[in-house]
């Protein structure tokens, strides 16, 4: 998988343009069949989903659609395209850069990402041993996510998570349900926090990135293809509670970011940093601050009341709408509502 | 005079072609070894490097014999194209171009046929057995084809100019 040629393909890589990220790794027929579509839709699609023998489902930021065999867009699935066994081998290969056998640990965990930060989920039959997924075959269905870069998506709520004079930024995490833009803010707060942002008198501050799913840096061959800030150090591909303890052991770091905290073993890792004085962001799944606390733990930390700000994320007006940023020590908004 | 030129002429000619046919008997078992030793480089790097298809095609195609690199390159810049085809594809339109130019029958063809089915499509386990499958059936083409050169590299050498003298002693 050569990424110079993807990156041809995939000018910008943000904003409207991030949709060319993941044609080629489509089928020609597929890939022709979407990049025939009118401006308005491309920039909108925030999934395309595959599911053998049954319609090609592209995911908007509002609705889904399913597409006509000559391309064009529909609202019911009678006459769509269905996904044909050679669409799906095809898009396995592409995918999977041919590669199956370089992605065991991926298809054990049921995901790929690629070259771009995009995410494809896997569905198949699972292969057990000893009781535990040793890896899928007969795989069936995908669900290609686009990873979108949004510059500035965290200025509206950097000034809350901010302790300028103080300790430099608040211990945070962002919660939201899936498909609410909780690592494009993080990695926009990760770029604003590690270059600094003059506007408030923030001087920026070393960043250790654990990038489990390689979906907030992007990286390369452990490049980052995603602007991530001058002073980030970015682990690639590494479980996060290992990662963080190495970072905090190794690089010295002023804040630890990682996405999608919820293992025991990363609230253990967790608790581990808060306690050696560096800054933690996260994100977690969940659509309000009760479902993480219910979470086992989760609960325990938000608790113990050492994380200073929850910011929670939601689609009301649009993805990535901040409905709320909470203090954790009165738990009490900080009174934001809706930006 | 002129007869003298013509039947030296038909000597050479004939000894020419009866050589061509004992090179292509000596040259089988030299790339079919050479066809062994790539495929176990590719199976160092699926099985202990863990690197992806078109840069472990690549990277085999650096360091094995000329004589089977166009068959290694030309799948990966293939793959590396990202147009859409699958490794299959890829490695049988390789073969196409490689197959001609080779001292490789249609039995040898269909191994790396076979293999070309199976490539990338599966989990680590089982691209390793399919590697040492083809290697095995190169292995036994090798000792057969080996046989056959030591056998007829020197009758055809022989047979040929032989053969001239032959057909000129019968013009005479």
């Amino acid at each position: 998988m050569n990424p110079a040629n993807l990156y041809q393909l995939a000018p910008g890589q943000n904003g409207d343009s991030a949709v060319y990220g993941i044609l080629p790794f489509l089928p020609g027929n597929i890939r022709s069949m979407i990049a025939a579509l009118p401006c308005s839709i491309l920039k909108e699609i925030e999934e395309v989903r595959l599911r053998q023998g049954r319609p090609l489902v592209l995911g908007l930021s509002t609705q889904d659609i399913f597409l006509s065999v000559e391309g064009q867009p529909l609202r019911q699935a009678g006459e769509a395209y269905r996904v044909t066994p050679v669409d799906m081998e095809r898009v396995i290969q592409m995918i999977s850069g041919s590669s199956l056998y370089a992605l065991e640990e991926e298809l054990r965990s049921g995901f790929i990402t690629l070259p771009g930060g995009h995410r494809v989920g896997i569905t198949g039959k699972a292969v057990l041993e000893g009781g535990k997924v040793r890896t899928l075959k007969y795989l069936s269905g995908c669900n290609i996510r686009i990873s979108r870069e949004i510059p500035g998506a965290s200025s509206k709520i950097l000034s809350f998570l901010l302790d300028v004079g103080g300790s430099g930024v608040f211990h945070t995490i962002l919660v939201s349900p899936p498909r609410c833009g909780k690592t494009t803010m993080l990695r926009d707060l990760i770029r604003q926090i590690s270059n600094g942002v003059s506007k408030l008198g923030f001087s920026g501050l070393t960043v250790g990135v654990v990038d489990e799913r390689s979906e907030i840096a992007a990286c390369y061959k452990g490049v980052p293809q995603r602007d991530v800030g001058v002073r980030t150090d970015v682990l690639d591909g590494c479980p996060k509670a290992e990662g963080m303890m190495m970072l905090l052991r190794s690089m010295g770091p002023q804040v630890i970011a990682a996405d999608e905290i919820g293992r025991h073993e990363d609230v253990d890792a967790l608790e581990e940093v808060l306690n050696a004085g560096v800054k933690v962001i996260t994100t977690a799944h969940g659509s309000n601050l009760a479902d993480l606390i219910d979470r086992p733990a989760l609960g325990r930390v938000i608790k113990s009341k050492v994380i200073e700000r929850f910011v929670i994320l939601g689609r009301s007006q649009g993805v990535g709408t901040v409905e709320d940023i909470i203090d954790g020590k009165s738990m009490r908004s900080t009174g934001v509502k809706r930006c | 005079m002129l007869k003298l030129v013509g039947a030296t002429m038909v000597v050479i000619a004939s000894g020419l072609s009866g050589l061509a046919v004992a090179g292509n008997y000596s040259r089988r078992p030299k790339e079919l070894r050479s066809l062994r030793s790539a495929l176990q480089m590719l199976e160092t790097e699926v099985a202990y490097g863990v690197t992806y298809l078109p840069e472990a095609l690549g990277q085999v195609s650096a360091r094995c014999d000329k004589n089977v690199t166009l068959l290694f390159s030309e799948t990966a810049a293939a793959l590396s194209s990202m147009s859409g085809i699958t490794a299959t594809e890829a490695w049988e339109t390789a073969l196409e171009k490689y197959y001609p130019g080779t001292a490789l029958n249609e039995r040898d063809r269909s191994v790396l046929h076979n293999l070309g089915a199976s490539l990338g499509i599966s989990d680590r386990q089982d691209q390793i057995k399919h590697l040492h499958l083809a290697m095995e059936q190169i292995d036994n083409e090798t000792a057969g084809a080996e046989e056959e050169a030591a056998r007829n590299v020197k009758l055809w050498s022989y047979l040929g100019f032989l053969g001239g003298l032959v057909l000129v002693l019968l013009l005479y």
